[in-house]
């Protein structure tokens, strides 16, 4: 039993701290919130020649074959630096593809993720906002050439980046996953602008979309497991992100409590503020614990690694919240301020609360599988 | 980073659960011979004293067999063992800081539960800032003369010995100025007054020293390095029992998810409300991070690594959870929940502490974690000034000193 990361492990930490504090310093973040694309393309490039955007695909694939630990060391670093891009989404897609794919489908999108030519993403929610898969509405009929699509997938991280969509839909055998050329007819984008603005959300209308026959991504009508198993690592993938974020956000508000002076003496000498910062260590130390066991409970395939998906989910998300929150307390009129960093931090975590699952659907999650 | 059981810790639990599982006992334990009797049992099977050195008389095992030894105890509802200020950090202190002599009068027999023993710390006016205590010793050459008051003392009608802080050179600074005794509770001049908790029970104390002897060979330590010692005490109180505590609450908690499939409200089982679902999911999620946060710190420990001050984090962490977790209980069980017997549908719950009650009991129970061992507060100014490195804020006796 050894809760530390290997010496890779640590090595991969550090190296994406190095890489990240360089390239993705505050005022490069802020360069793409005002992108109309919103991410770096030499990055994408950059963290392909790395191994991060292969780094948990087969060796065959070009990948290191790492697995879900090694991807939240790297998604942690990254909610770290509020990095924006479609880096969960795409790792996701490809993770359904490598898993469910034909070989063909696997030959054409592997390789291409993990040398950054292609991005991918997950339209997993319809117009009602429901994440459990069955309440999948989007409809798919069989066509001469394949099938249609039709219906409305709201909140799409990053479609209008993405060179392949992965749309869950109900057909008469049942729910069955397509891959989507996004430049298909009858299918529009329509990017939304949310409050972080490194997240980008697009409404992705499909209106008698043709999928070949060719598109369909594992059993048709059984794409119930895949995508319940794309939502866990999802998941545990927006709750290292927002663990990142959260350890930004501590250290600014512990940094910031011992340099600033009130009352002829620092801030952080003062109990409110001391407790305060106390307070926020104890969440996100428990959130390290939450993120890394089920991360590592997902590698291991361990018994209770979907229970374990859905704790850290709903455990990080409220705590991440609570502590960029009080890190804008401990700063007082600065942390308001949009000059200041602290609210990239604070809205990047604020963002994946609501994504793969909010805390109340991983709460009734939680319940149905212990309260069964 | 691997968060599997090595294969001698498998097997070592399953050894100790079949143990368990055949010796456990049936009926509740009610006097004090009968819990003694118990515990001499498990620690004769070897599931008492598993951290001591062999020396010692104990099992000179892993943190993690500890802890594996507490998780299947809780498993099966096992009677604890009794003497854990003793054996947890009362014999660890004098194994560092004793003399030969004080090993062998002592260890073996605290081990056994042969003599019971107390913590004789906090005062009426010493808790938190327990530095300032005003409990005198007078060396008289071969013993010293005790004097004083303590209070809050758990354990103290049973005990036999006393581990003391007590004052010997009033004109030191107040950290410099306190001895580490060995105290016989069963002499003449201390007197214990039970005091009767919140709980109805009375598990702690008063007592009154006048004209107390404490043996010169009883000194742990040297003269004035009592505080010193008591920091190495504490140290080893805020060790781990992370596995056995979130197994018990695991297993409260499936007795709550009976109550509520029981319980109806408007009509339907509780269970069916949306809102009750919410909270057992939000207090499930909270329990579950309480068991990868403690296998965190036990997979450190079980690796020689000491917590340091980081230990404050697991310690405030678990209690301040507690607190909520059985708020939690008691919104979703009603009146229900705030039954001092319990109706037979609910059966009796365990609580963390050992202590046999209902969920009341569990409920009154969890406001002493955040006092106790240094209360909460006091954990988060260790955290911000020593974790965190902030700077320590303007005290009156820092001022002083
Ligand atoms: C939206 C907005 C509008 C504002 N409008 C105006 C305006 O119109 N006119 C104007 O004059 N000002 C205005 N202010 C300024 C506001 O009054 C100050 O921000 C506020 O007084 C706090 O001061 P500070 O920002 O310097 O933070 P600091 O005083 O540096 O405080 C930082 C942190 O330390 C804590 N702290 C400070 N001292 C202590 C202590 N003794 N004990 C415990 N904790 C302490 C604070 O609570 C805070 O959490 C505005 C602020 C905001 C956010
Ligand atoms: C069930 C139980 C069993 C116990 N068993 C034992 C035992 O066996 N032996 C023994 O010696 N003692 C024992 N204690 C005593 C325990 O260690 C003390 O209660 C504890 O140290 C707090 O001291 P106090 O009660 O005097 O509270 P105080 O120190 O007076 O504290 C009162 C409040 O003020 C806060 N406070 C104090 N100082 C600060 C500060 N610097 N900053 C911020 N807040 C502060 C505290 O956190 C608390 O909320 C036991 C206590 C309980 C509840």
């Amino acid at each position: 039993m050894n809760f530390s990361f290997s010496s890779d492990q640590q090595l991969l930490k550090n190296s994406a701290r190095a890489f990240l504090d360089e390239h993705m310093k505050p005022a490069t973040v802020r360069l793409l919130w005002d992108d109309p694309r919103g991410e770096s393309e030499a990055l994408w490039k950059e963290m392909g020649e790395l191994g991060w955007l292969g780094l948990s695909l087969p060796e065959a694939h070009g990948g290191s074959g790492l697995g879900m630990v090694e991807t939240a060391i790297l998604l942690e670093e990254m909610g770290h630096a509020a990095l924006p891009g479609p880096y969960l989404p795409t790792v996701l897609a490809a993770r359904a593809i490598e898993e469910a794919g034909t070989n063909a489908q696997r030959m054409r999108w592997l390789s291409a993720i993990a040398t950054g030519e292609a991005r991918a993403t997950l339209a997993l929610l319809d117009a009602d906002l429901d994440w459990r898969p069955e309440g999948t509405r989007t409809r798919a009929e069989k066509s001469a050439t394949g099938w249609t699509l039709s219906g409305t997938k709201r909140f799409v991280p990053w479609a209008h980046v993405a060179d392949v969509l992965l749309v869950p839909a109900r057909t008469p055998d049942g729910l069955t996953l397509f891959l989507v050329d996004p430049a298909a007819a009858g299918l529009t984008l329509e990017p939304a602008q949310v409050m972080d603005g490194a997240t980008r959300l697009v409404t992705v209308t499909l209106d008698a979309t043709p999928v070949g026959g060719d598109g369909v991504l594992g059993a048709a009508g059984q794409a119930g497991p895949l995508l319940a198993s794309l939502l866990r690592r999802g998941a545990v993938g927006a709750a290292a992100e927002m663990l990142g974020a959260a350890r930004r956000c501590l250290d600014m508000a512990v940094g910031y409590a011992k340099v600033r002076e009130q009352f002829g003496q620092p801030i952080g000498s003062f109990q409110a503020i001391r407790h305060k910062c106390a307070e926020m260590l104890l969440e996100v130390e428990n959130s390290h614990a939450a993120v890394y066991y089920s991360a590592w409970a997902l590698d291991a395939r361990a018994e209770d690694a979907e229970l374990a998906a859905s704790v850290a989910k709903a455990y990080v998300g409220d705590a991440a919240r609570r502590v960029c929150g009080e890190a804008i307390q401990v700063h007082g009129g600065i942390g308001f301020t949009w000059e200041y960093d602290l609210h990239l931090y604070f809205k990047r975590a604020k963002a994946l609360e609501a994504m793969y699952g909010d805390a109340d659907h991983h709460r009734e999650l939680i319940v149905r599988r212990v309260a069964a | 980073m691997d968060l599997t059981y090595s294969p001698e810790d498998r097997a070592f639990r399953e050894k100790a659960r079949r143990w368990l599982e055949a010796n456990v006992p049936t009926d509740d334990l009610k006097t004090l011979d009968e819990r003694k009797a118990w515990h001499r049992k498990l620690y004769e099977a070897g599931y008492v004293g598993v951290l001591w050195p062999k020396e010692y008389g104990g099992w000179g095992a892993s943190p993690m067999q500890q802890a594996i030894v507490q998780d299947e105890m809780a498993r099966v509802n096992a009677p604890p063992a009794i003497n854990g200020l003793g054996i947890g950090f009362i014999g660890p202190t004098i194994i560092v800081h004793g003399t030969d002599w004080q090993k062998g009068r002592y260890l073996k027999k605290m081990l056994t539960a042969e003599e019971i023993w107390c913590q004789l710390y906090s005062e009426p006016n010493a808790g938190s800032d327990l530095a300032s205590l005003k409990t005198r010793a007078e060396d008289r050459g071969d013993h010293f003369l005790v004097n004083g008051q303590k209070i809050w003392t758990s354990s103290g009608p049973i005990a036999d010995w006393g581990i003391l802080l007590a004052r010997t050179d009033s004109k030191a600074p107040k950290h410099k100025g306190i001895s580490c005794f060995l105290l016989n509770m069963r002499q003449p001049g201390v007197e214990v007054r039970p005091l009767k908790q919140i709980t109805g029970s009375s598990l702690f104390s008063e007592v009154f020293m006048t004209d107390a002897r404490a043996e010169r060979r009883d000194l742990i330590g040297t003269l004035n390095q009592g505080w010193e010692i008591a920091q190495t005490t504490l140290g080893f109180e805020r060790g781990s029992n992370s596995l056995g505590r979130v197994t018990r609450y695991a297993i409260a908690f499936s007795q709550l998810v009976r109550a509520a499939k029981e319980l109806r409200r408007g009509g339907r089982p509780l269970i069916e409300d949306p809102v009750v679902r919410a909270k057992l999911g939000k207090i499930y999620a909270e329990l579950e991070v309480q068991r990868y946060a403690g296998l965190r710190v036990l997979s450190a420990l079980n690796r020689g690594e000491s917590p340091g001050a980081a230990s404050s984090i697991t310690k405030l962490s678990y209690t301040e959870f507690e607190k909520r977790y059985y708020e939690a209980a008691l919104e979703i069980l009603g009146p229900w929940g705030q039954l001092v017997t319990a109706p037979e549908e609910f059966e009796e719950i365990d609580t963390s502490s050992g202590e046999p009650g209902t969920w009341a009991t569990a409920f009154l129970w969890s406001r002493a974690g955040t006092i106790y061992s240094g209360s909460s507060e006091i954990q988060k100014n260790i955290i911000g000034e020593r974790v965190l490195g902030l700077p320590k804020e303007v005290r009156a006796d820092r001022l002083k000193a």
